[in-house]
């Protein structure tokens, strides 16, 4: 009912100011100074207010103080740049501008702003055509909620992509099209065993292949380690291999043919060393130890309950013991989620050239230049000036392309050789020794009270991190997903832990919103389950738990603007949750929420002496549209055509620092360092500068969450085939509480490509192994959905105006992927009565369950 | 050993020595530069590479070059004409066909020989045909509508 009432108001809005987007406000009446009767009783103002608004405004303001501490710079932004003119008719009267508004959300009025007035500016003038302290029966200090029109011509709008021309002509350059003059290809020997000694290697035969031109082993580098937070690999094994798949040696030749039978001709004698593959045999006391004291490392979390724990996470709020002992009901399960690889179709590159100047110049698909930077001139012990990051767009990243990867060793294959090095993965070196997707194990206790409502929940979550920790760059070395185990649920009592393991398999790493779609299933999979043992339908045990305006997360984080429940109801209602359903076919419900993220950002831009704009920008192209989005930003600010405005990529030597993509971060922080670029050249411009090229320059750090967060809600709806356990996706709806749309494309790009890899780890996508070794080697073992794995899908859009970006932008890229696997879990459920706690959900897994079941109910 | 093709490649003929185990996609991107061919998956999964021979789909990181010898070869950098898009291009920009952009020139250059073959499409026959090319980024969705697009534009 929410989600329809909020679309009847907006069109009552856009049918009084032209189809502008609003921005919600609220405030405290304080009686005026009686300025506004007379500033209305003007012939000439209630003629504007007329033929602006459509109404006979009543002869007095309402006059509003805010109330939020941050709303008063949405408000001055307004203030400053949006509304009509109010034109006075002789200079010697006072104009003004107004903004169209909802009062309520359903009295039309405007919001004065006279050039001169006595109040502060967080005082709003309110002129409606009724005497709104009548018709609202308000007093000094009653709260009003206002919802005010703003206009924008470029945000908002479907503008296509600014780099597509060069991307369907396939002149975009990526790190593996760069060609140099004298370019030797690098390529690597990889350990055959998941944990050995090495005892010798031996070259000869390599070094006298023709066109071998440089062989390098852990003796020929300094003994450095490195990672993104946690520095504990090596650049080439040093004494010892910990997983299949790591780097031994390294061969530069001059053809990748020649490098690759060079690396075939290396021979490595290993004395095999007792190996762990399960995490949970990892952590007891007879298991191998991978690192003999990892709590050395640098940026090792200090907290080690046992040597193969790379990092702990923990949550606790209330008294979860004592929640669990009170409550009516206590459920557990566990769930498992296996390795998933990012499938990016870019396997990763790196190009290395030294040049003239003793430059280390790197193109490589990286996402965080910046960090690599830092990263690459710890790993090759040169200061951070002397190394080069050149932008390169990236061939899809979901997480996976944050680490320095093979530059450090194409660095000393060049220094070696005295030539750039080009070093490519194949896909199947993408698959052995990637940074896949956390495998984990997840258990769940919750405690609920007779009425349905969840008092506590204690979770553990075990996640497989591989035989290195250096993928993760989160400070604690854990994943995102460790914070989620409480979902959207308003839980007093809470304990969550999040542990991240040593086995002797291929490193785990970052993959879009990490550690979450892991979490959601099973905490979504667990909320349903808890509703058919209650026998409460699976969408009232939510609505009865769901977190509300003004409450805690179970993790104590508070929330405002809160739009869980009118994002639920988008998708029941787009869902037809309550339609009856045919044999076979069932529903499913799943929610999650997520923060935008967090980092620093840097933005230049440059007026040039043709009218172009250029804006500068650390962003990398990971093919997000968030280029196309900083260009919409600038093209609004300035009030310039979008095409005027041209957006490139600054190498590493433009700004100091910038933290790049990752996290949910690009739009909310480079996004507003853009805003901010583009907001002082309007200044400059304004006062009056005009010497060309004219450029101005800014940054935007953010280091706290904020308590506005965004919401998903998923519905699944399946068909299982009773004969074969065969599931069938018939279509998917997704809801999303959004804030401000940018751009309707990139945003709706970003739920789709989200959604279908929520799919994947649903239904295919699994990295088989046995003892350390990746058998799905090649994308045709490993399954990614192909067009015809696309359902039918139905996305609802919640916008409003309480984003923390700019223009009141929310984050998306990493929201949908997330409910997928709980949506359909429960939809299986629901068609057949099975249920499933391991990922992904195969035919095999139904049909064991309905064979063993005897048919379905 | 060493081979002697004669190709022609976007429309221009090429008489070339080539060591006869190299692949086709090499070939196109380490001897001429046409490096809008990508190298995905490197067995014929993903579609990244594909390249029309004779006007048929093919992976060409399966083939090798010497499998082109007195063929006609045309890559995605061979699409538009001149400084015109071709519509599959320009529908996959407005559409938003196309988000990284690694497997957009496979899409494109299997696009258009649906197109050629399939002048209007239905849906059904675009999920079919586009099968064997992987995209990670769009969930396929806008590479679907932005071939319905150019099918569209085609018939006009």
């Amino acid at each position: 009912m929410d989600a329809r009432h909020s679309h009847r108001t907006r069109a009552h809005a856009e049918r009084l100011t032209g189809g502008e987007s609003l921005e919600q406000f609220e405030g405290a009446v304080l009686s005026g100074v009686n300025e506004g009767a007379h500033f209305l009783g003007l012939g000439w103002v209630r003629d504007a207010i007329r033929r602006i608004a459509g109404f006979d405004p009543f002869p007095g303001t309402l006059n509003v103080r805010l109330v939020d501490r941050d709303a008063l710079p949405r408000w001055r932004e307004l203030r400053r740049d949006a509304g009509l003119s109010l034109t006075p008719p002789d200079t010697h009267s006072c104009g003004g501008r107004l903004l169209p508004a909802l009062v309520e959300g359903r009295i039309p009025a405007v919001v004065v702003i006279p050039e001169v007035t006595r109040y502060e500016d967080e005082v709003l003038e309110v002129v409606a055509p009724v005497r709104l302290r009548t018709v609202l029966g308000l007093r000094d200090g009653d709260r009003v909620r206002l919802e005010i029109a703003t206009r924008h011509v470029v945000v908002g709008k479907p503008i296509p992509r600014v780099e597509g021309s060069e991307k369907v002509t396939g002149q975009a350059r990526y790190a593996a099209d760069v060609r140099l003059p004298d370019l030797l290809w690098g390529k690597v020997v990889r350990s055959p065993l998941p944990h050995a000694r090495i005892l010798r290697i031996s070259a000869e035969k390599a070094r006298a292949l023709p066109g071998v031109r440089a062989i390098l082993t852990a003796d020929d580098l300094p003994p450095v380690l490195v990672g993104r937070r946690m520095l504990d690999m090596p650049l080439l094994a040093r004494d010892r291999v910990r997983f299949v798949g790591e780097p031994v040696a390294a061969v530069a030749a001059e053809t990748s043919d020649v490098a690759e039978e060079a690396v075939a001709l290396i021979e490595v004698e290993y004395e095999d060393l007792p190996a762990v593959f399960d995490p949970l045999e990892a952590l007891t006391a007879e298991a191998p130890i991978l690192h003999r004291d990892a709590g050395a490392y640098e940026g090792a979390p200090k907290e080690r309950p046992h040597p193969n724990v790379q990092s702990i996470q923990r949550h606790r709020e209330g008294d979860p013991e004592r929640g669990l002992r009170q409550a009516a009901r206590v459920f557990e399960h566990t769930f498992r989620t296996p390795r998933a690889h990012q499938g990016y179709l870019e396997p990763r590159a790196s190009v290395v050239r030294i040049d003239e100047a003793g430059r280390v110049q790197v193109w490589t698909c990286n996402k965080t230049p910046f960090r690599l930077k830092e990263q690459l001139a710890r790993a090759l012990e040169l200061p951070s000036e002397r190394i080069r990051i050149n932008p390169v767009p990236i061939g899809g990243d979901f997480g996976g392309k944050g680490f320095s990867t093979d530059v450090p060793l194409a660095y000393h294959l060049a220094r070696a050789t005295g030539r750039p090095v080009k070093m490519v993965m194949g896909y199947t070196e993408e698959l052995m020794a990637g940074c896949p997707r956390h495998p984990s194990i997840i258990t769940l206790r919750t405690g609920v009270d007779a009425e349905g409502h969840i008092v506590a929940r204690t979770a553990r979550a075990i996640f497989d991190g591989g035989a290195y920790a250096a993928f993760k760059p989160r400070p604690n070395v854990d994943l995102h997903g460790g914070h989620q185990a409480g979902g959207v649920y308003r839980i007093p009592h809470f304990e969550a832990e999040s542990v991240c393991v040593y086995t002797n398999s291929v490193p785990s790493g970052h993959a879009r919103s990490p550690g979450e779609p892991q979490m959601i299933f099973a905490v979504e999979s667990h909320t349903d389950m808890i509703a058919h043992e209650l026998g409460i339908d699976p969408a009232d045990f939510r609505r009865r738990n769901l977190v509300g305006d003004g409450e805690r997360l179970a993790t104590g984080h508070r929330l405002e603007r809160v739009k869980a429940r009118e994002t639920l109801e988008a998708a029941l209602e787009a869902g037809d949750w309550r339609a009856p359903r045919r044999p076979h076919v069932g529903r499913g419900l799943a929610m999650s929420h997520r923060f935008a993220g967090l980092g620093d950002a840097r933005a230049r831009l440059r007026l040039e002496t043709d009218g172009t704009v250029r804006l500068i920008t650390a962003i990398p192209d990971t093919g997000t549209g968030a280029h196309t989005v900083f260009r919409q930003i600038v093209a609004e600010v300035l009030e310039v055509p979008p095409d005027r405005v041209v957006v490139s990529v600054g190498d590493t030597d433009a700004f100091e620092s910038d933290a790049g993509v990752g996290g949910s971060r690009v739009t909310r922080v480079a996004g507003h360092a853009v805003d901010r670029a583009a907001r002082a050249m309007r200044e400059a411009l304004a006062r009056g500068d005009r010497t060309l090229p004219l450029q101005t320059e800014a940054r935007f750090s953010v280091n706290e969450t904020g308590t506005v967060t965004s919401f998903c809600a998923q519905v699944a709806e399946v068909e299982v085939d009773p004969e074969t356990g065969c599931v069938k996706v018939l279509r998917m709806v997704t809801a999303h509480d959004a804030g401000r749309v940018l751009n309707p494309i990139g945003h709706q790009g970003q739920i789709e490509g989200g959604l279908l890899q929520g799919l994947g780890l649903a239904m295919m996508e699994a990295m088989g192994a046995e003892d350390g070794r990746i058998s799905t080697l090649s994308l045709g073992d490993y399954k990614l959905p192909v067009t015809k794995d696309a359902p039918p899908l139905t996305t609802v859009i919640l916008e409003d105006s309480v984003g923390p970006g700019p223009f009141q932008a929310k984050a998306i890229g990493e929201m949908s992927i997330s409910p997928v696997a709980a949506a359909i879990a429960n939809a299986i459920f629901d068609a057949c009565g099975v249920r499933l706690r391991d990922l992904p959900l195969t035919a095999e897994q139904v049909f064991f369950a309905l064979q063993s079941r005897g048919g379905t109910r | 050993m060493t081979l002697r093709i004669r190709l022609s490649v976007n429309g221009s003929a090429r008489e070339v020595l080539i060591p006869s185990s190299r692949r086709l996609i090499d070939f196109l991107r380490d001897d001429l530069g046409l490096t809008g061919t990508k190298e995905g998956c490197g067995v014929g999964v993903c579609g990244a590479c594909t390249v029309l021979l004779d006007g048929r789909m093919i992976s060409s990181c399966l083939a090798l070059a010497a499998f082109a010898d007195g063929a006609e070869v045309t890559t995605v950098e061979g699409l538009a004409d001149d400084e015109r898009l071709h519509p599959v291009q320009q529908a996959f920009i407005e559409y938003g066909g196309a988000q990284c952009g690694i497997c957009t020139p496979g899409q494109v250059v299997a696009a258009k020989a649906l197109l050629d073959e399939v002048p209007n499409p239905t849906e059904g026959e675009i999920r079919e045909w586009m099968l064997g090319n992987l995209c990670r980024c769009t969930g396929y969705y806008k590479i679907i509508e932005s071939i319905q697009k150019a099918a569209g534009h085609a018939r006009l």
